[in-house]
């Protein structure tokens, strides 16, 4: 590998942590739910590095199938986006509320 | 994949296929009786399958067991699934819910529940999570006319997302850190990587608050309230018990598979069951919604299973499946009480809609008196004999701090779960609830047999347990 390990891990935590940074400060669902998306990317990152550096083919299949499970995620969350829209005509965050106790 | 590991995993595969075709029929045919008896059928049929199908192969594909620890918990979530079909078919039918799309969803989630509770890989685990996960999702919100139901839907969305993320990237690490994603393997890896053993540590770490959410440990639970409160009555029983009975569950596998490697982890999980006690008591204690309530008394109750898990014995692990079950029966049992007084108007759920119901309607009132006392651990019930197990497996290992606290939990909790008692037999108020149906009843009846048979004659489920710890 010409990329030494720790720096592929150091690329991905921070990567992780942006999307961490995304889901927390911004209050609109779809930025929220890109910001998800950042976070399973940097787990692909790192998968594909671990796969490279331990010489299988294991991690680059798990990212086979996170890819799959990511997309199905993608369809029910715009689904949801779109039936948020319709019923309560926002998709900021913060307008619901109704729920407490 | 051979034959034998395609046999192996034929409970899974009934409730899958089942899903699908009851999901195309569903397409055309969209009256609801048929629908959910079909649904009910293939869930009973794999109950039945992975209760007497003698699993050859213990492990398929090295992703899922097929030993008897995943059969019996395979047997319990078909039942579960069962049964909240039953439950939901005039509820159901009175809200214009698709019945296909509806049916083969709860299937789905079932089908998903036996497969991590019997995952022995990190991808088995993260796959079985997910798929019952997707399926909850849309099960929450699935009543479109309802301004709660969006709101809890979104909140699940979001926080079960962000749960996922944590998931992935922390199992990404473990790969890492040990070059594999076989459980038992992947934490013995961790002791000789040296280099990488801080990473895979993080890893654990991260895993770790992905399973708090699920199971909503404090200080991760802040979702359960509003979910529990704002998601049709049916689909909360499913994920107040079989979601979370599922990843506990798992659990139990992974700590149980590899003895002796999660050491460190022990001073966190001691504080997360010390946090999630206290604080779920003290936040059910104001409560004046029961959903609300239910929620709380959930947080507590992964708070005991906590504490059971941290002594690392096998009597701790059959503490925590036996207690799994008791809560199993007797929390569906609570909204099944729920379920079967909501009609086309809406749930009652505020306890000023339950004065003196146990007056004008005693079975379902003595039930719900039932389930709650086995909840908060009354002799001759369930939960009297699963939280006895806990505790004493906590003692015996060592944990007596904790399971002091579990134990005042618990008297707290005799506090909240009685207010609702004393308010059904209180002064007689009640309004006109929907009286139910057969179904419904028949729900009620398997639950509250289940809680007394448990608590009173539990040593044949106990001696089975004790046999199924891996």
């Amino acid at each position: 590998m010409i990329v030494p390990f720790a720096h592929v891990l150091i690329f991905a935590a921070i990567l992780f942590v942006m999307g961490l940074g995304c889901v927390l400060a911004r209050r609109n669902l779809i930025m929220i739910l890109i910001g998800v998306e950042i976070m399973l990317n940097a787990a692909a990152v790192a998968l594909v590095g671990g796969s490279a550096y331990w010489r299988q083919v294991d991690g680059q299949v798990f990212v086979v199938f996170l890819m799959a499970m990511t997309s199905a995620e993608v369809a029910i969350s715009l689904a949801m986006v779109v039936y948020l829209r319709r019923r309560r005509g926002t998709l900021e965050a913060d307008r619901f509320d109704g729920l407490r106790g | 994949m051979t034959l034998l590991d395609l046999l192996a995993l034929a409970p899974v595969l009934v409730l899958v296929l089942g899903a699908s075709t009851l999901l195309m029929v569903g397409a055309w045919y969209h009256e609801p009786r048929p629908l959910v008896a079909g649904g009910v059928a293939v869930a009973l049929i794999a109950a039945v399958i992975a209760g007497v199908a003698p699993p050859a192969p213990t492990e398929i594909a090295g992703l899922f067991s097929s030993a008897p620890f995943a059969r019996y918990f395979a047997v319990l979530w078909s039942l579960l699934a069962a049964l909240i079909l039953m439950l939901s078919l005039r509820y159901a039918t009175e809200r214009d819910f698709a019945a296909g799309e509806y049916v083969s969803l709860i299937l789905f989630s079932a089908a998903g529940m036996a497969l991590l509770s019997g995952a022995t890989s990190l991808v088995g685990l993260f796959l079985s999570l997910e798929s019952f996960t997707l399926a909850l999702y849309i099960l929450v919100s699935f009543h479109r006319n309802n301004h709660q139901g969006a709101e809890a839907g979104l909140k699940y969305l979001v926080l079960g997302a962000v749960a996922t993320g944590f998931m992935a990237f922390g199992i990404a690490l473990i790969y890492a850190a040990s070059g594999t994603f076989h459980l038992p393997d992947a934490l013995q890896g961790l002791q000789a990587g040296e280099h990488l053993r801080p990473w895979g540590l993080l890893g654990w770490g991260l895993v770790l608050v992905a399973v708090g959410f699920k199971i909503s440990l404090v200080p991760f639970h802040l979702w359960t309230p509003d979910v529990y409160q704002g998601a049709p009555a049916p689909v909360t029983a499913l994920l107040a018990t079989g979601s979370k009975g599922a990843v506990g569950a798992a659990l139990v596998m992974v700590l149980a598979g590899s003895p002796g490697t999660w050491q460190e982890l022990v001073p966190l999980l001691w504080m997360l069951a010390l946090l999630t006690m206290l604080v779920g008591s003290l936040c059910a204690l104001p409560q004046e919604n029961l959903k609300r309530l239910l929620a709380y008394s959930s947080v507590v109750h992964m708070g005991y299973l906590l504490t059971a898990l941290l002594p690392g014995s096998p009597e701790g692990y059959s503490a925590v499946v036996f207690y799994l079950t008791v809560y199993t029966f007797a929390s569906l049992g609570a909204f099944a009480v729920i379920t079967s007084l909501s009609d086309a108007s809406g749930e009652p759920q505020e306890l000023t809609a339950w004065r003196g119901l146990g007056y004008r309607y005693p079975v379902r009132g003595a039930v719900l008196s039932a389930c709650l006392l086995s909840l908060a651990g009354m002799p001759l019930t369930g939960g009297f004999i699963g939280k006895f197990v806990l505790f004493a497996a906590a003692i015996k290992g060592g944990f007596t701090g904790l399971a002091v606290v579990a134990i005042l939990a618990s008297l707290i909790s005799f506090a909240y779960y009685l207010r609702v008692v004393l308010v059904l037999y209180g002064s007689d108020e009640s309004r006109e609830l929907h009286p139910g149906n057969a179904l419904e009843h028949a729900v009620l009846l398997v639950c509250v047999t289940a809680i007394l048979l448990l608590g009173l004659y539990p040593a044949p489920l106990l001696e089975l347990i004790a046999t199924l710890i891996p």
